[in-house]
């Protein structure tokens, strides 16, 4: 069993990665690059050589290309003291064609290029474009740059490599005294008092490590990160699994004791601090709260994260569900052919036939009608709000569950068990209850673990028709800005979803029914 | 009993008249007295049997003449009324009140005053071929490969993993980077909706023919010789008829909806579909009196799916042998 686990997992894996490899050369090779400017307004007010180079920089922006500016390069060799002040500023003056170079100019033109082609990349130099022969023309002063496409083993080795971040000591690149891990029994968020265990790091990127609050599930980590890929336009900078998980809506406000010792009701997270260089003295009110650089926190809010969201909804739908659709199923496949198996098999076309938008639309008229709020509302935590997305979502599973069960039940009607049991006496509802049902709901056994991770992935829409800000829209919404750091991640998460549902759904299958076995010896 | 017995010289006959010699023919013999019995003539007795299926066909009928026949004769014009600003979202009441009565008011007018009933069977007619031209294509490639995956173990072993790879990557992902590629058009569509929708129908195919290939007949068959081929085609296809039209049943539909889903994702054809037409409404949905515009393309479509849906399930019962007794 575990050899068959550890196989399944394996290839699990390799169809993970093939997948997300598929979906970066249908993002990075396949879609036309140009495609991303279509509503930019910035694109079409530059001109000229500042047009191209915005294309460039945008295009390295969103991961199609890593891009060299000459310029940048010069600072950067300035930085690393390989050039000093006065050379880098003659250097950088390059003339409008390469002929009017000065002699550093050329001489440094000439390293980058062949430093850069030698590394695979194009040296791509623009002249400036003249509207009279000294004059300039808007947008077409001269730049020289040296790009590389990525190419996809590259990008998908960095993007799975990068995948899980720990976190260690050695994170930060600047001084920042002693590198070292502390382990105290008072988190000096609540005013170093209160018993409260925390590990807490110098040199890490996050400040604390592991931590105890007063919100599920009540011990937190920031050790171990999930890098889903970045956001560009969606989230703008924010990783797709952060932008998925941090809670949303209003501002609360909680009592912290920040590292200067103040204490005030703030709706910083103070646990969440991340290192961010320099930061603490860019405002004097960080430098009033903080005493380092460990400034970067997000916010108490009141709403709950997207998936948050999606999975409450999706997961009572789920239940909801199995509740009544199991039971209604049962009867239909009892009274077969009777009125109640009639009225359920109308109610299946009609879920299985009607386009899934106009029923849910049906559904919040007839919600609307009764009185219940049609749309979501993050700010007013009231199960009324939830009620009709969770309808809408359990109905058509009643619907598919109902049509599945019926069916196996009515094939296991005429088995030789079921003869059998008949013969032996068994009352029809015994017979159903305890024998047919238990055959029949194998199949669908399959698919629970799979509607409980769907939950969260949300439904697109629903959660659209009711306005819930949930997990369901990520990935339209991603396509729709061309945000191709979101849509890897969220196909990355969409695709681990359903291999684990699978195998999981098969292990339950397996202990439900003894009958299966996926070890190689019992058969 | 001894009085009803005849005497044979009361018959007046000739003994060669009475007793000629019946030749026994070999291949006389051989035949087998059975009742006359033709596969499809049986389908559609069983079809009609039913009331229910000639209403539901009529209906079909209906649907199919105003989707195809009806904009061909009237040609749909969205802006007619573009500069009539009392024609613009109308109820049906108001529409014939205001533009007199008239087929094209039946069902109001939308909000640049086209009439509703113009452009939901406009609309109706590029959902229907989509969906026709997607579920043939679909079913076609599904089927071959489905029926070479049942049999053959290599190909069993490869196609597995390609489904189980392709199955995940996300369906609006492929369509939205495919209609992002091309330009949303018709061509497109059914591109984007047949370059792995087949996957799902080969695989149901796949384990139909897994189930039936090793029965006992099947087995039988090819001990005798009976080529592969011969099999698929003479033992297998037939058993799989009903099911074949099953699955067509509820693939029809589903490709209406899926356009109908899609537009509303802001991801659908830039031709005027049912789908588009319930994606452009959406904004009347919450506007109070102008909600027919919304309810009409979006009652059409169900209609046209749930017709579609019922006559394919029908027929798919109807052409199993076993309901033929």
């Amino acid at each position: 069993m575990t050899k068959y686990l550890i196989k399944r997992i394996l290839h699990g894996a390799v169809s993970i990665v093939i997948v997300v490899a598929i979906v970066m050369i249908l993002i990075y090779t396949c879609m036309n690059r140009q495609q991303i400017f279509a509503q930019d307004n910035y694109w079409t007010k530059v001109k000229n050589n500042q047009r191209t180079v915005y294309e460039f920089r945008k295009w390295n922006e969103y991961g199609y290309l890593d891009l060299v500016m000459y310029s940048d390069w010069l600072v950067s060799l300035t930085r690393s003291g390989e050039i000093d002040e006065t050379t880098r500023s003659s250097a950088v003056a390059i003339g409008k064609t390469p002929n009017g170079d000065s002699e550093t100019a050329k001489q440094y033109v000439k390293k980058f290029t062949d430093f850069y082609q030698s590394q695979g990349y194009t040296v791509r130099r623009l002249n400036a474009v003249m509207m009279t022969t000294t004059k300039v023309a808007d947008g077409g002063t001269q730049y020289l740059f040296a790009y590389r496409d990525k190419p996809l083993i590259t990008r998908l080795w960095k993007y799975f490599t990068g995948l899980i971040k720990i976190d260690n000591i050695h994170n930060v690149k600047e001084d920042i005294g002693k590198r070292e891990l502390i382990f105290t029994m008072h988190d000096p968020v609540y005013g170093g008092e209160k018993f409260s265990p925390a590990i807490m790091g110098n040199g890490t990127d996050h400040r604390y490590l592991l931590y105890f609050d007063d919100s599920f599930p009540y011990v937190h980590q920031n050790l171990v990160t999930i890098n889903l890929g970045k956001s560009y336009a969606v989230n703008a900078g924010i990783d797709v699994a952060e932008s998925m998980s941090v809670s949303q809506g209003r501002q609360t406000k909680k009592l912290a004791t920040y590292p200067s010792g103040l204490t005030e009701e703030t709706a910083d997270n103070l646990h969440t601090a991340k290192y961010s260089a320099g930061s603490k003295d860019k405002l004097e009110l960080t430098s009033n709260l903080f005493t380092d650089d460990y400034t970067n926190v997000s916010l108490f809010r009141s709403g709950k994260s997207m998936v948050g969201y999606s999975f409450i909804i999706g997961i009572i739908a789920a239940a909801i569900a199995y509740l009544f659709g199991v039971p209604i199923g049962v009867i239909m496949a009892r009274h077969k052919d009777k009125l109640v198996d009639k009225i359920g098999t109308v109610y299946i076309i009609f879920i299985i036939a009607v386009p899934s938008l106009a029923y849910i639309f049906l559904f919040k008229a007839i919600g609307g009608k009764l009185g219940l709020p049609t749309t979501f509302n993050m700010e007013v935590n009231e199960a009324a709000y939830y009620i009709l997305p969770i309808v809408s979502l359990a109905l058509p599973s009643i619907a598919n569950l109902m049509k599945w069960l019926r069916r196996y039940m009515i094939d296991q009607m005429n088995s030789d068990y079921v003869k059998f049991a008949r013969s032996g006496g068994l009352s029809e509802g015994e017979i159903f209850r305890k024998h047919i049902l238990k055959n029949a709901a194998i199949p669908l056994i399959h698919g629970i673990p799979g509607s409980v991770l769907g939950a969260l992935v949300g439904a697109i829409i629903t959660e659209r028709v009711y306005v819930v800000p949930g997990a369901g829209n990520l990935l339209t919404m991603a396509i729709n800005a061309r945000d191709n750091g979101v849509i890897v991640g969220v196909t990355l998460f969409y695709a681990s979803l359903s291999v684990i549902s699978i195998i999981l759904g098969d292990i339950l299958m397996s202990m439900v029914d003894p009958r299966i076995s996926f070890s190689s010896k019992a058969r | 009993m001894k009085d009803e017995l005849v005497k044979l010289d009361d018959l007046g006959m000739s003994e060669e008249e009475l007793f000629s010699h019946y030749d026994n023919n070999e291949l006389e013999s051989e035949k087998i007295t059975a009742p006359r019995y033709s596969y499809w003539r049986s389908v559609f007795r069983v079809f009609f049997r039913k009331k229910i299926n000639i209403f539901i066909l009529a209906l079909l009928a209906l649907v199919i003449i105003f989707s195809y026949v009806y904009p061909a004769i009237v040609p749909y014009d969205q802006f007619v009324n573009l500069s009539n600003y009392e024609a613009w979202h109308l109820t049906p009441a108001k529409a014939i009140e205001r533009l007199g009565f008239s087929i094209h008011t039946i069902l109001g007018t939308g909000g640049s005053g086209e009439y509703t009933f113009d452009a939901v069977w406009f609309g109706a007619r590029i959902s229907i071929s989509l969906a026709f031209i997607c579920a043939l294509i679909n079913m076609v490639i599904g089927i071959l490969i489905g029926a070479v995956w049942g049999f053959s173990k290599k190909v069993d072993i490869f196609m597995t993993e390609v489904y189980n790879i392709i199955a995940n990557v996300p369906y609006i992902l492929l369509i939205s980077v495919l209609v992002l590629i091309f330009s949303p058009s018709f061509l497109t569509m059914v591109f984007a909706l047949t370059v792995t929708g087949w996957l799902g129908i080969a695989y149901f195919i796949r384990t139909q023919v897994i189930i039936i290939r090793d029965r006992e007949y099947n087995l039988a068959s090819r001990c005798l010789g009976t080529s592969i081929f011969k099999i698929a085609m003479k033992n297998i296809l037939p058993f799989m008829t009903s099911v074949i039209v099953t699955l067509a049943a509820t693939e029809i539909p589903s490709y209406i909806s899926y356009e109908v889903f899609l537009s509303y994702i802001g991801m659908g054809l830039k031709d005027m579909s049912l789908g588009k037409l319930i994606f452009q409404a959406e904004s009347a949905m919450v506007t109070p009196g102008w909600q027919f515009e919304f309810w009409s393309p979006v009652a059409i479509a169900s209609i046209i799916t749930v017709v579609l849906y019922v006559v394919g399930q029908n027929l798919g019962d109807a052409s199993d042998p076993r309901t033929h007794m």
